[in-house]
């Protein structure tokens, strides 16, 4: 491959590189209806005929920031159960009969939310969306498959830990968010799981699974009218006594750089991030500092791309990126190297970034970023499964589909001024958390330059 | 169910399948220096793709120059005459496009992503680093460590990537298929840059590739770009054929591979024919049977009923020669290689004695249709899956009629080819774990 940098965030133009002016028509959002049941349920219907496909997705209020420290991944634990059997379909049942059919159902839970997914055929609808039904408002969470899935979650914690990659995130987000909900490791740790047992689930279902604080969105080939009133008969029954929204604390300030160091006695690179606090998905600057990420470390192009692998080949990739959630989020610098180019690659992409803040962006790069992610926005939403998830995310972070419509407008309305205003706002300047997992031996000493170390072993439980 | 039902079912999908989209809206037509070139037009966004498939990949190599296709896809961004270094990634990117490429065993592919208002900007890059490269050997050696850094996070990050290397090693003898396409790591150190310009005056000539372009585009538009771009480059003479022949593999070959690992993965392989073989549909049906979907055969009994292993799967890729079928676990808690490995081999077992229902052969099918949906539902998926029917099948009108070739397989035929290539004297197993079992220990 050439690089694996995901694409970040991506927008729709016509013109540019000539003067000439085309006539252009902004990316707009498919034309969707949204109701309300009358249990407090959000519904969201979006007809798209290109192909005989329907895309099903529903969010609930149950992520992992729901979880209690002694059984940590429980929320997890529990949406990934809801399709191990229900009131009329036992585990193979969902299975088999959804995928005899070509079509999928899965379920899982993130840090905020948890959810309930499908995709299959427009003729086997009732079907398949009469078991979503099931699952959703009768779960049995058998004790048998509960135990099995558990146990092989238990195995699958040490399993991760063999790539540096699937667990960075983990590590930091529990070092910058500590005890705070934020902390919680969705997949929970290898003791807490072992504490979960069947009735867990049954009361983590009741009390945090909520019609009022919940969506469903369906995307495809179908008839608004009659599959509003599928809808209401299958999901318009879900009744609920959940509490409802957990208010959380809010997130930890760090008045000191530092650095977490996980020993991985076998690597021969170190993994790390370099970061600090980033922005709610609800930001009214999200698009803007999107934009300048793009010049930062969001394209091939980027600084921290062009400098620690175009210049230098210390990397296969470097880039930055933002995690946005309710309350806020995470900004990271990430990338890795061999581990005797530890402390170069880091000086180099903290150097590289500083010029953020030092020099700031000129008109072209930024017009080149403009351009850029306006260019790449419309694939982003080409999909069934992508603009449900548009839908759901706009459920759950509370902005609308203005984010789509105005998006060419936003970006548009970027100059260099107001750039350096978001870069003083939101990109870090001090005060840089580091999480670097890699042999200690070989970078425990360099790892104290950047600020006061802690360490852990990549081996012991947990993050 | 019954059968009778079963494929009612399926021609009621099928016909649905030609109201959505037909072999007649991709165009297709050849430049006189042999670049064929095809065209999807889909206006459903104002964006278009270009996927530039280039026939040369790591079976065109031999011991000295491994990895020097992959190599060479890294170099092809790194700078030609009217765009120098770094200038086809910022006037790209520039003009609200992007881009990646890949390399596999047989081919090398480049993809561009752009709105399709800039679709001449895109062809006058192409045609500048197709026409005139310019290998800078400064970016070469940089390129080296951006490559060697690939090749070590791959292996730092991926089990199976350690495994499959050694498993391929072993499995092949004689066939260029032998190494992995990234290559040897003292290949990636020496190459030199000769060796860079032999690659490219042998392989990238307009001839030996083929050209993808979906989108909101026209025709006429596309043809007018094609000839004034691509068509003044010179053809070239076809590369020399790959003519080794993997002679028959004879009895069973093992590997291991020390790692610190939780549990033990287990890789097995076994030799298939290359894609155009008549037995492909057969066994791409049964790699399915085997493990897509929670209620395949090796993901129930493995991993759900017994707990043998915590994940499954099996893989079979697309091939110019015959190349290898996959079977790779990961084991549960508590759980040997030795137990993973006979379990595997119980489920294979299974299918060559009892074979597999009806229901699971019509399931395979509706999978395979769902999976042609959801790549039309994207010019991407167009493109890329346009290029590869054309490339590995002959032809891309066959990717319109994979459903009806995916409906003629029946369970015989899934029988006949597990028996006829899940041989023991025709496989290779692989275990990486964390050291050796002593000598005469027993499995649990």
């Amino acid at each position: 491959m050439k690089n694996t940098i995901n694409k970040l965030f991506v927008f729709f133009v016509a013109l540019l590189l000539t003067n000439s002016i085309v006539a252009q028509e902004d990316f707009k959002l498919p034309e969707y209806t949204k109701i309300q049941l009358k249990n407090g349920l959000t519904i969201y219907l979006m007809e798209r005929h290109e192909v005989p496909l329907i895309q099903f997705t529903a969010v609930f209020p149950a992520g992992a920031v729901n979880d209690v420290k002694e059984k940590s991944g429980l929320a997890a634990v529990t949406a990934d159960a809801l399709v191990l059997g229900s009131k009329n379909y036992t585990k193979s049942q969902i299975e088999e009969n959804t995928e005899f059919l070509g079509a999928s159902i899965s379920s899982g839970a993130g840090k905020e939310s948890a959810y309930l997914v499908s995709s299959f055929m427009k003729k086997d609808q009732k079907v398949v969306m009469d078991i979503l039904k099931d699952v959703l408002l009768n779960p049995t969470f058998p004790t048998d498959e509960v135990e099995k899935m558990v146990s092989r979650k238990i195995a699958e914690m040490d399993q991760m830990k063999e790539s540096p990659r699937s667990v960075l995130s983990n590590y930091y987000n529990k070092f910058v968010f500590g005890e705070h909900p934020y902390g919680n490791p969705e997949e929970g740790t290898k003791a807490s799981l072992q504490q979960i047992q069947n009735k867990d689930l049954i009361n983590f279902y009741k009390e945090q699974y909520n019609p009022s604080k919940s969506a469903i969105a369906i995307v495809g080939d179908f008839n608004t009218k009659s599959m509003k009133v599928e809808v209401e008969k299958l999901f318009g029954a879900w009744k609920s006594s959940a509490k409802t929204g957990n208010i959380l604390p809010d997130l930890p300030v760090t008045d000191k750089a530092r650095v977490l160091l996980v020993n991985k006695e076998d690597a021969r690179e170190t993994t790390f991030y370099i970061g600090g606090p980033g922005i709610s998905r609800n930001n009214p600057d999200f698009v803007g500092i999107r934009v300048i990420n793009t010049i930062l470390g969001g394209r091939f192009t980027s600084w921290l791309n062009d400098e620690l692998r175009v210049n230098s080949g210390l990397t296969y990739g470097a880039r930055s990126s933002f995690t946005p959630y309710k309350l806020g989020g995470t900004f990271v610098i990430s990338t890795f190297t061999a581990n005797e180019n530890t402390e170069k690659t880091i000086d180099l992409a903290l150097e590289t970034y500083k010029k953020l803040h030092t020099k700031g962006l000129d008109e072209e790069i930024l017009t080149s970023a403009k351009n850029y992610v306006k260019g790449q926005f419309p694939p982003d939403y080409e999909t069934n499964s992508a603009l449900s998830i548009l839908l759901t995310d706009m459920y759950i972070y509370d902005f609308d589909e203005s984010y789509i419509n105005t998006f060419t407008k936003q970006v548009d309305a970027l100059n260099t001024q107001k750039a350096a205003e978001l870069i003083q706002k939101y990109f870090p300047k001090d005060n840089f958390q580091f999480v670097l997992i890699g042999k200690a031996s070989e970078i425990g000493e360099l790892a104290k330059k950047y600020g006061e170390v802690e360490q852990l072993e990549i081996t012991n439980d947990g993050f | 169910m019954k059968k009778i039902l079963l494929t009612v079912l399926t021609m009621h999908m099928a016909s649905m399948l030609f109201s959505q989209s037909k072999a007649e809206d991709v165009k297709s037509f050849m430049l006189k220096n042999g670049m064929k070139v095809m065209v999807l037009e889909d206006h459903s966004i104002p964006n278009a793709n270009m996927y530039l498939f280039w026939k040369v990949g790591s079976r065109n190599e031999y011991p000295g120059i491994t990895g020097l296709s992959h190599f060479f896809e890294h170099m092809m961004f790194n700078g030609s005459k009217k765009y120098g270094p770094k200038m086809f990634d910022r006037t790209m990117e520039a003009a609200g496009g992007s881009n990646n490429a890949y390399t596999t065993e047989n081919v090398t592919v480049y993809t561009d992503w752009f709105p399709s208002s800039s679709l001449e900007t895109i062809f006058d890059l192409e045609a500048d680093r197709i026409a005139n490269l310019a290998l800078d050997s400064t970016m070469v050696e940089s390129e080296r460590g951006v490559v060697l850094s690939e090749r070590s996070t791959g292996l730092e990050n991926s089990n199976f990537r350690n495994i499959s290397e050694e498993v391929k090693a072993s499995a092949f003898s004689a066939h260029p298929y032998r190494w992995s396409v990234i290559g040897y790591e003292s290949d990636i150190k020496n190459w030199s840059i000769d060796d860079l310009q032999r690659y490219f005056d042998t392989y990238y000539a307009p001839n030996n590739a083929v050209v993808v372009i979906s989108g909101d585009v026209t025709l006429a538009g596309v043809k007018k770009l094609a000839s004034q771009y691509f068509e003044p480059i010179p053809a070239q003479p076809a590369p020399r054929k790959i003519h080794t022949v993997e002679p028959e593999q004879r009895g069973e070959k093992r590997v291991m591979v020390q790692k610190q690992v939780s549990t033990p993965n287990v890789l097995i392989a076994y030799h298939v024919p290359e894609t155009q073989h008549e037995d492909h549909y057969a066994l791409d049906v049964l790699n399915s049977v085997l493990s897509s979907g929670k209620s395949s055969k090796l993901y129930s009994y493995l991993v759900d009923e017994n707990q043998y292993a915590t994940s499954v799967f099996s893989y079979m890729p697309e091939s110019f020669d015959p190349n290898l079928f996959y079977i790779y676990g990961i084991a549960g808690q508590d759980v040997d290689a030795v137990k993973l490995e006979n379990e595997i081999l119980n489920v294979i077992d299974g299918v060559i004695e009892n074979g597999i229902t009806e229901k699971e052969l019509q399931k395979v099918k509706n999978q395979k249709l769902m999976e042609f949906y959801k790549t039309l539902e994207t010019i991407d998926g167009k493109s890329d899956t346009l290029g590869t029917y054309e490339l590995y099948f002959g032809d891309y009108k066959k990717m319109y009629f994979a459903p009806e070739a995916y409906e003629k397989v029946t369970t015989e035929d899934i029988k006949r080819v597990a028996k006829k290539y899940f041989t023991k004297n025709n496989r290779t197993v692989g275990v990486l774990q964390n050291s050796e079992p002593a000598l005469g220990e027993e499995s649990k």
